[in-house]
C-alpha cells in the first residue's frame, strides 16, 4: 500500500446538461482559470498590491508523458465526474415550478386567452427569462390557456419572479376586469450553488484537484491508493473519519468511525491523517489521538493525551489541546534545541548537510532554524500554513504557504529557499474562500489544501502539486 | 431587490474582508460600545427586548436557526412531536454547565423556560424538555430559538446565568458590561479572552472612540453609514432588518377614519425620506416583512400616490389633528417626523409632531425578532399593538393572506427597512453578524499588527 497517486495534471471537467437551466444566483462564479499569473510588481512575496493576472498555457509538463497518463487521465475524469455529479444535481427545477404556477393560473382563469409578462424581481439571466416563459407559456397552452398579445387577452398576467429567504418564489397577479387582481404564488427551494471546476483547464505550475466537498469543516484528507490506483479515500472532520471507497469511478461512501472525545473542540478545529504501514492510519486531533485497527471490518481507537503530532516521518511537535497551535516543544529536538516558539505549522528543507527547519509563528513572522542559528523574517507576507513538497523541478523541494493578505482571496504560492531568503518560484493560485488547512501528504510528494468556498459556504479538499514549469 | 442583491454582496465581501488567511489568535480584550442600555441581563424582561444582540454572548436556546431560518440543534440535540404539534419532546446536550458550574439539567431548561412562557405546560424528563399544550405549537422549536426564550438560571446571588461562550464578571446596569471567555464553552472557547462593552454611549461619542482607537466596535445609525464609509472606515451592515413604520395607537373607529389612513399612506413619499433624510441606505418598505423575507414584498404598495391620497381624504373629514410622538433619542426622529407631517399636508391631513410618547401614532423602528417569517410578522404586530396574525396554515400564501389581514388592520403604515452597522476598527476579524441581528462573538478574535 502506497501514496503514488501523483496529480500533476489538471482534472477533465464535465458539463452537465442541468446546469444551463440553472438559474444565475444558484450558478457558480467562474473560478480564477488554473494559470500562470505573471507578476507585474510585487510589494511582498504574494505580490498583494498590484497583480496583472496573465493566462499562459504551459507545453506538456515532461513527466505527464510517462506510462500510464492515459488511464490516469481517465481515471481522473471519473474521479471528477464522481464528485461533481452529485453536486450539479443541485440545479433548480424549473419545470416543476412551471407546472404548479400555469396549474394555478389555469385554475383561475379557465380555459382563453392571456397575456403574460414576466417580471425579474431577482437576477435571473435574459436566457432565463426566455426560457420560463417558453416553458410557462407551453405549460398554460396544455390546460387550455393561450398567451396572446395583451390586446386581444381577456386576462392579464404578470409573473413576477423573486426569491425569499429560503426559496424561489414566482408569484402570478392575475388581473380580470377592474377588481383587484388575483395572487398566486408557488416556490421552489433554493439549493447550494453547485460547484464546478473551469472548463478546459491548462497545465500549470502549481495545480490543484479537487478531491472531495463536503458541507462540515474538513480537517485533512488522505488518499488510499493499492496498485498504483486510487482505493479509499480518508476525510477526518470533528465527527470522525469518513471512510468512501472508490468504485466504478465513484467515490461511495463507507463506513463511518467516530472519534470519542470527552472535552469540546477548541475553535478553528484543525486535525491531521497520516497513513502508516502497519495500521491504515492515524488521526491526530487537539488532545485526541486515534489509530485505526483491523482489517476487513475497521474500528477507530482514540486515546486523550497530548501525543506529539507527526511533522515528518521523524519530527514531531506537541499540539496545545485547547488551542489551534503548536506548543512548540519538538520531539526529539532540533540538534540541541527542544524546543522553539509556539507556531501553526511548520516544514523542513532538506539542504546537502543539514536541514532547515521553518515555523509559522503566532505573531506572523517566519522562524528559521537550522539547528544551530535562529533567524526571523518578516513581511513576507506568509500566512499560517506551510508545506513541504518534494518535485523534480529546481532544487527538489518547494514550500507552499498560504497568504496573509486580507483583501484578496486566500492564495498558495510556492516558494524555494535557496539560502535565508525565499523565492517564489510559482505564481499564486487563488482560491475562492480562506484555506483552513495546509499539509503535506506522507510522502511529500503533494500536500492536501482545505478551502471553505464563501461562495458555496462548502469546505473543499484539494491535492495540490508542484509540476515543472516552461 | 437588485439593491438588496448588491447590498447582500456588500455584506458577503466585507465577510471577505474580515478573513485574513492568518489563523485566528487567542487572547485580548474586544472593546464595544453600544446604544442599548439594558438594566438588567435576565434573558426576558430586559435583554431579549432591549439588546437582543447581546443574548447569544451570555445564553444558549435550546434550538437555533440556520441562515435560511431552518432549526437547528443547540442545547438541545433532537425534538420530536406528537398529537398533532400538542406535545414536543427536546432531547438535552449532556455535560454543559451553567456559569457559576451547575450543569444543565432537563429541569433546569423547563424551569426557565416556563418562566417565560406561563401559558406553556413545561416539564422534565431524565433526558428531556416535555411542552405540551392544548393548541397546536406549529412553530414551537423556530419560536425556541429567539432571545426571550434563552436559557438561564438564578445563581447563588440571585443573578441570571447562562451557559453561553461568554460569563460576565462586572455589570453595572445601564452603564456597562464586561464578560470573560467561558473556557469550558460546548460548542468551544471564543478566542478572545474578554469583551468590554460599554452600554448607553450616544452615537457621536462611539464615533468619536473608534476614530481615537478607543473602541473595537460601535453601532453606526443608518444616517452614519454612508460618512463611515466614505472615511474609509470598516462597516459591517446586514440586511434590511428592522421595520421603521407609522403604528397607530387604537383601532380604527370608523370606515372613514380608515380612508384617512389610507390617505396617510399614500402619501407619504417614502423614496425621499430614504435618500434625504437616512442618506440612501434601508430599503423603502410596502410590506412588514423585507423582501429579501418574503419574497412578495412588491405587491404591497409604497409608492407616492398623491391624486389618491387627496380621493381619499376628500370622502373623509378629519375631525381633530392627528398627533405624531417620535423617539426624542432617535436624532432621525424629528427630521422624519416633520417630513411625514409635511407630506401628510399634501393630502389634507393635519399632524402635529410631537416628543412625548402620548399620540395618535407613532414612528418607531420595529426589530425583526426571528428569520422565521411568521415570528417574524408575529413579533412585529405584538411590538406594535396590533392583533397577533393567524397563520392558517405554512405555505407561503397562508404567510401572504396573514400580512395583509395584518396591514389591513391599518394600525401599520410601513415606512422604510433599515439594516444594523456597526463601525469597526483595524483589528477586528471575523466579524459577523447573523442574519437575525445576533453576535456571534465567539469566532471573533483580534490581530495583531503584521510583522
Amino acid at each position: 500500500m502506497s501514496i503514488l497517486w501523483s496529480t500533476n495534471e489538471l482534472s477533465s471537467n464535465h458539463e452537465h446538461p442541468n446546469v444551463a437551466r440553472t438559474p444565475p444566483s444558484a450558478l457558480p462564479r467562474p473560478e480564477t482559470p488554473l494559470s500562470h499569473i505573471s507578476l507585474a510588481h510585487s510589494p511582498n512575496l504574494f505580490g498583494e498590491a498590484s497583480l496583472t493576472l496573465t493566462a499562459i498555457y504551459n507545453s506538456l509538463v515532461p513527466s505527464m508523458t510517462q506510462t500510464h497518463a492515459a488511464s490516469r487521465r481517465l481515471l481522473r475524469c471519473l474521479l471528477c465526474f464522481a464528485i461533481l455529479t452529485p453536486l450539479l444535481a443541485h440545479a433548480a427545477d424549473w419545470p416543476e415550478t412551471e407546472r404548479q404556477l400555469s396549474a394555478k393560473i389555469a385554475a383561475t382563469t379557465g380555459p382563453g386567452a392571456v397575456s403574460l409578462e414576466i417580471v425579474n424581481r431577482a437576477n435571473f439571466s435574459k436566457t432565463d427569462l426566455e426560457t420560463i416563459r417558453r416553458g410557462l407559456t407551453s405549460q398554460l397552452s396544455t390546460l387550455g390557456v393561450q398567451v396572446v398579445k395583451p390586446d386581444q387577452a381577456a386576462a392579464t398576467i404578470q409573473v413576477s419572479l423573486s426569491q425569499s429567504l429560503e426559496n424561489y418564489v414566482w408569484i402570478a397577479e392575475v388581473r380580470q376586469g377592474t377588481g383587484a387582481p388575483t395572487i398566486l404564488m408557488v416556490t421552489s427551494d433554493r439549493l447550494a450553488a453547485p460547484v464546478i471546476a473551469p472548463p478546459h483547464a491548462p497545465a500549470l505550475t502549481l495545480s490543484r484537484t479537487l478531491l472531495w466537498s463536503q458541507e462540515s469543516r474538513i480537517l485533512d484528507v488522505a488518499v488510499v491508493e493499492i496498485m498504483g490506483a486510487p482505493a479509499y479515500l480518508l476525510v477526518l472532520d470533528r465527527e470522525g473519519v469518513h471512510i468512501s471507497r472508490f468504485d466504478n469511478g465513484h467515490w461511495n461512501a463507507g463506513q463511518v468511525l467516530a472519534i470519542e472525545h470527552q472535552k469540546a473542540w477548541p475553535r478553528d478545529l484543525r486535525g491531521r491523517l497520516v497513513l502508516r504501514k502497519d495500521h491504515l492510519f492515524d488521526a491526530y486531533l487537539p488532545g485526541v489521538t486515534c489509530s485505526s485497527t483491523g482489517g476487513a471490518s475497521l474500528t477507530l481507537q482514540c486515546r486523550e493525551g497530548d501525543d506529539p503530532w507527526p511533522l515528518t516521518s521523524d519530527q514531531g511537535a506537541f499540539f496545545a489541546p485547547n488551542r489551534n497551535y503548536f506548543t512548540g516543544a519538538l520531539v526529539p529536538g532540533i540538534r540541541q534545541e527542544n524546543s522553539v516558539a509556539p507556531f501553526y505549522s511548520a516544514v523542513p528543507v532538506p539542504k546537502s548537510n543539514y536541514t532547515l527547519w521553518l515555523f509559522a509563528s503566532l505573531d506572523g513572522s517566519l522562524q528559521l532554524f537550522d539547528g544551530m542559528s535562529k533567524q526571523s523574517l518578516t513581511g513576507l507576507g506568509f500566512g499560517s500554513d506551510l508545506a513541504a513538497v518534494r518535485s523534480t523541478c529546481g532544487s527538489g523541494w518547494q514550500v507552499l504557504a498560504t497568504s496573509n493578505s486580507d483583501n484578496a482571496p486566500d492564495a498558495v504560492r510556492a516558494f524555494e529557499f535557496p539560502d535565508r531568503e525565499p523565492v517564489p518560484v510559482s505564481p499564486t493560485l487563488e482560491f475562492a474562500g480562506p484555506i483552513t488547512s495546509l499539509w503535506s501528504d506522507n510522502n511529500s510528494s503533494t500536500a492536501v489544501a482545505v478551502t471553505r468556498n464563501l461562495e458555496s459556504g462548502r469546505y473543499e479538499a484539494y491535492r495540490l502539486s508542484v509540476a515543472c514549469g516552461q | 431587490m437588485k439593491r438588496i442583491g448588491c447590498l447582500l454582496l456588500a455584506v458577503s465581501s466585507l465577510c471577505v474582508l474580515s478573513h485574513a488567511a492568518t489563523r485566528p489568535h487567542y487572547g485580548r480584550t474586544l472593546r464595544v460600545a453600544l446604544r442599548a442600555a439594558p438594566a438588567s441581563l435576565e434573558p426576558v424582561q430586559s435583554l431579549a427586548p432591549v439588546a437582543p444582540e447581546l443574548s447569544s454572548l451570555l445564553f444558549d436556546n435550546l434550538v437555533a436557526l440556520d441562515s435560511q431560518a431552518h432549526a437547528q440543534p443547540s442545547l438541545a440535540l433532537s425534538w420530536h412531536a406528537e398529537i398533532g404539534n400538542r406535545r414536543w419532546q427536546f432531547l438535552l446536550r449532556k455535560g454543559v454547565a451553567f456559569h457559576d458550574g451547575s450543569p444543565l439539567t432537563p429541569d433546569a431548561a423547563a424551569s426557565a423556560l416556563r418562566a417565560a412562557n406561563p401559558s406553556w405546560q413545561v416539564s422534565a424528563t431524565d433526558e428531556s424538555v416535555l411542552i405540551v399544550s392544548d393548541a397546536p405549537l406549529n412553530t414551537l422549536p423556530e419560536e425556541l430559538s429567539l432571545p426571550r426564550n434563552a436559557i438561564s438560571r438564578r445563581d447563588s446571588a440571585g443573578k441570571p446565568v447562562g451557559t453561553g461562550p461568554f460569563r460576565v464578571t462586572d455589570f453595572q446596569p445601564g452603564r456597562k458590561l464586561i464578560l470573560a471567555a467561558n473556557d469550558d464553552y460546548w460548542n468551544a472557547r471564543p478566542y478572545l479572552d474578554s469583551i468590554e462593552i460599554e452600554l448607553g454611549a450616544n452615537s457621536r461619542d462611539q464615533f468619536i472612540a473608534l476614530e481615537l482607537g478607543k473602541v473595537d466596535a460601535i453601532d453606526l445609525a443608518p444616517e452614519q453609514i454612508r460618512r463611515a464609509t466614505s472615511e474609509g472606515r470598516r462597516v459591517v451592515e446586514s440586511a434590511p432588518l428592522d421595520l421603521l413604520a407609522l403604528v397607530f395607537t387604537r383601532d380604527r373607529r370608523s370606515a372613514e377614519e380608515g380612508r384617512l389612513r389610507d390617505a396617510l399612506s399614500y402619501s407619504l413619499d417614502r423614496p425621499s425620506m430614504r435618500s434625504a433624510l437616512l442618506q440612501g441606505e434601508g430599503e423603502v418598505a410596502g410590506g412588514i416583512l423585507p423582501g429579501w423575507i418574503s419574497g412578495y414584498e412588491f405587491l404591497f404598495p409604497s409608492k407616492l400616490d398623491l391624486p389618491r391620497a387627496q380621493q381619499l381624504k376628500g370622502s373623509a373629514k378629519q375631525s381633530t389633528p392627528w398627533t405624531l410622538a417620535y423617539n426624542v433619542n432617535d436624532p432621525l426622529g424629528r427630521l422624519l417626523a416633520d417630513r411625514i407631517a409635511l407630506n401628510a399636508r399634501d393630502s389634507g391631513i393635519t399632524i402635529q409632531v410631537s416628543s412625548s410618547s402620548d399620540g395618535d401614532l407613532r414612528l418607531v423602528r420595529l426589530p425583526l425578532v426571528s428569520l422565521d417569517s411568521r415570528l417574524a410578522l408575529r413579533g412585529v404586530a405584538l411590538a406594535a399593538g396590533a392583533p397577533p396574525p393567524a397563520f392558517s396554515g405554512a405555505s407561503l400564501e397562508q404567510l401572504y393572506q396573514a400580512e395583509q389581514v395584518l396591514l389591513d388592520t391599518q394600525r401599520i403604515i410601513p415606512l422604510i427597512h433599515l439594516p444594523r452597522a456597526q463601525g469597526i476598527g483595524p483589528a477586528v476579524r471575523n466579524w459577523r453578524r447573523s442574519q437575525d441581528g445576533a453576535w456571534r462573538f465567539d469566532d471573533v478574535w483580534l490581530a495583531t499588527e503584521k510583522p
